[in-house]
């Protein structure tokens, strides 16, 4: 079931009024619902993974009791790595064994050893990168005694299980979601109204921005032997607004269905693409995830402290693993590593958090600069994203040796009987959009916010691609 | 709580109307307009006379040079349609009938569209701008599952296609942009390609008894077109040529012109001709059946 599907719009309302009608009265009624409606909302995928599901929330429940129960640093420790090796243990198995023997049998190649790696024919648990870190930051702080163990199993649950987050985020933190869940949620008509107002936005930034760069990035990445300069460039802008839309839209609808049961959930997106340099991007980027890694990896490797050496080869770490986490390829590790490499400078010069305050752009000198840096910021986060999108790390050269190579930068006619200029008014207009809201957290509210709705509206029904029925791309992380 | 239900509602009323202006605004742009593809130019187009029209898929579309008949003193005009299949041809006959056109002739290409009883959502699409407006459209598509939701659902058959019905065909329809689908009486010529041609594999398809071309066949009777069904040329490596002949088996008044044309320089791609074998194959056809006219 997915966010942008009929299944949901039914599932949603009916959720909705379960929710405000019949379990309004105790927050346990309230709890029951939603965690009912999370373990359907999953089961439509496959409800074998349901189990799975169920096992890593007893699991992470019974961890923490006996951390939190144990008086000895060793037996704390002990609860800690069993919890660890065996979240880390399913995801490794589920999604990075067949990466991990593929590989180890071509290294055996090189040295003329051949072998035919025994490959496991499993599909993909849908969100278990998310929900295994999810349960992860609870056990690391509960450890480390930043938080007290959760004794209630049904509202632990609920954490773990919540439907707006499960499958693709955000990662949430217990302090930030658990008090929540503790405690009745009361209806909030303004809280409610920004939740509706946010997930008409998503769907904007899903089916119209997202679906239709697709079309367009697919049939560049698909067949980029022989496309031009143009619109090989232009394919990788198209994909940029492509991941962006489909993950912020996502993220967008998430919070939004979360508020309209009156939780908050932690912001995923900032307006990225407006970042001054890499360090900002990364600070607006999938927030959930880059804020984890800093907490438990990066500090606990040292983070910032310590020699230069230090400090980058915990960068490289960081950088490198979050490429992995996205899946299990050598594209996603490339994409990591050359965002380290962006990084490295701002890290060496100690630029990396100069760009941490808002800015405004006028008629002057500094406002051209901060475009330039905008515009340098975007690029370069375009020319990794070919890494991420190429089917391999050499197909990622070719199209990059290709761009460089052709130059023509005409029009050209694409196998989806488009030209590839013709997207880029709506990317044009998307941004003047976004640039005009980036301090608010969608553009619907406020002044003229019905006529806005309707613009928003008459968008996704005129504009948005409906023929063509494209997942979010993160639910296979 | 009721001023979030009420607000959700004319949420939904607002929707609503988006919908219905939306649908307004495309059916208006649809409707006047002539020159985007054949089946706008079939539907804006009334009583008109042809001596020989053509009907089929891409291979009707790129094969028959209706100037060879012109030139003879035939009217005709090309009517096919790349990716369509029988359904969509028989359709394009009960509009040009509901039109009243007067035919003489029908060419109707049977090859490889009767190896299924199937449509094409690409071209079913062209059609469904004047689903309110056409009685033949609605009667033809009226057992589809999603007919009702098409027909009452303010604006849903442009979501529904949106890949061809969708905004960027309704602002070229609004702005009269000319597509090239009309030029050269309907035949669009393709040009040849370098390199060595890949071979078509015919092993998977064999022919069935198809309702579409027997609907054609008993329009055509009913309003006296003479149908000649016939087959097109393909590229002399084809795999599984008996595909033809197997044809014949079914459909025993289907004309075979398979190795009409079969020399690879005639060729754009294994199954589509270019400029030069289209020429020759319509000269081909020319001859077999017609004679040119006296006074042309």
């Amino acid at each position: 079931m997915f966010f942008n599907s009929f299944h949901f719009a039914v599932f949603l309302p009916i959720v909705f009024v379960l929710y405000w009608f019949v379990g309004h009265k105790s927050k346990i009624n309230q709890n029951y619902i939603l965690i009912v409606a999370s373990y359907y909302f999953y089961s439509c995928w496959d409800w074998r993974f349901l189990f799975l599901l169920i096992f890593s929330t007893l699991l992470d429940y019974s961890c923490a009791l006996m951390i939190e129960q144990s008086t000895r640093q060793s037996t704390r420790k002990f609860w800690l790595w069993l919890c660890v090796t065996i979240n880390v243990g399913f995801l490794g198995v589920f999604k990075y064994y067949n990466f991990f023997a593929k590989s180890f049998a071509a290294l055996l190649r090189t040295f003329e050893w051949h072998s035919s790696p025994l490959l496991l024919h499993v599909i993909l648990p849908v969100g278990i990168s998310f929900y295994t870190f999810h349960g992860l930051s609870y056990i690391i702080d509960i450890y480390y005694g930043r938080i007290k163990s959760e004794k209630n199993f049904v509202d632990y649950s609920l954490f773990v299980c919540y439907f707006p987050l499960l499958v693709a985020g955000p990662i949430e933190r217990a302090t930030h979601l658990l008090p929540q869940v503790k405690r009745r949620r009361k209806f909030n008509f303004i809280k409610a109204r920004e939740g509706v107002y946010q997930i008409i936005w998503g769907l904007v930034k899903k089916i119209v921005l997202a679906d239709s760069c697709a079309n367009y990035a697919n049939a560049v990445f698909d067949h980029y032997n022989s496309m031009n300069s143009l619109s090989l460039v232009l394919g990788a802008v198209y994909f940029a607004f492509q991941i962006y839309g489909d993950f912020s839209g996502y993220s967008d609808i998430a919070l939004g269905t979360s508020k309209l049961f009156g939780i908050d959930l932690l912001r995923n997106f900032n307006y990225p693409y407006f970042s001054r340099d890499i360090a900002e991007f990364w600070r607006k980027w999938h927030i959930s995830l880059t804020t984890w890694f800093r907490d438990y990896l990066y500090i606990p490797l040292g983070g910032s402290k310590g020699s230069k050496w230090m400090m980058v080869r915990n960068t490289f770490i960081i950088f490198i693993v979050s490429g992995f986490w996205h899946g299990a390829s050598w594209n996603f590790i490339a994409w990591g590593l050359i965002n380290a490499l962006y990084f490295l400078p701002l890290l060496l010069l100690n630029r990396n958090r100069r760009n941490l305050d808002d800015f405004r752009l006028g008629i002057n000198f500094n406002s051209m600069r901060t475009l330039v840096d905008i515009l340098i910021t975007f690029s370069i986060t375009c020319f990794a994203w070919i890494f991420f999108r190429a089917k391999s790390i050499a197909d990622a050269f070719l199209y990059i040796r290709r761009m460089f190579e052709n130059q023509n930068f005409t029009e050209q006619y694409f196998t989806i009987e488009r030209y590839n200029y013709e997207l880029i008014t709506l990317v044009l207009v998307f941004v003047f959009v976004e640039w005009n809201n980036r301090h608010a957290v969608e553009p619907i509210s406020g002044k003229y916010s019905w006529l806005k709705l309707s613009l928003c509206l008459g968008a996704i029904v005129a504009l948005g691609v409906f023929s063509d029925y494209k997942e979010f791309i993160y639910f296979q992380f | 709580m009721k001023t979030f239900i009420v607000f959700i509602l004319k949420i939904f009323g607002l929707l609503l109307i988006t919908m219905g202006l939306l649908d307004l605004l495309y059916t208006t742009a649809y409707l006047q307009s002539a020159q985007r593809s054949k089946i706008d130019y079939l539907y804006n187009s009334k009583n008109k006379k042809y001596d020989v029209i053509f009907l089929g898929s891409s291979r009707v579309n790129n094969h028959f040079v209706p100037r060879i008949f012109n030139d003879k003193g035939y009217k005709t005009f090309n009517f096919g349609i790349t990716r369509s299949r029988l359904d969509e041809s028989a359709l394009i006959l009960k509009m040009m009938i509901e039109r009243h056109y007067e035919i003489k002739n029908l060419i109707l290409q049977v090859d490889l569209n009767i190896n299924t009883n199937d449509h094409s959502e690409a071209i079913r699409s062209l059609f469904m701008p004047y689903l309110h407006q056409s009685q033949t459209i609605r009667n033809h598509y009226k057992d589809i599952p999603e007919y009702d939701a098409l027909l009452f659902i303010p604006f849903y058959r442009y979501m529904h296609y949106d890949g061809r019905i969708g905004f960027r065909e309704m602002y070229f329809s609004l702005v009269h942009k000319r597509s090239n689908a009309l030029d050269n009486d309907g035949f669009y010529p393709l040009e040849s390609h370098p390199g060595k041609m890949i071979p078509a594999d015919l092993s998977i398809y064999y022919p069935k008894r198809n309702h579409a071309y027997e609907e054609i066949k008993g329009l055509c009777q009913i309003n006296h077109i003479n149908l000649i069904a016939l087959t097109t040329p393909m590229c002399k490596n084809t795999i599984n040529r008996d595909y033809f002949s197997h044809i014949r088996e079914v459909y025993p008044e289907i004309h075979n012109f398979e190795n009409a044309v079969t020399d690879d320089k005639y060729f754009s791609t294994c199954g589509h001709m270019n400029k030069s074998g289209a020429e020759a194959f319509t000269q081909i056809v020319f001859n077999a059946f017609f004679k040119t006219k006296s006074n042309p």
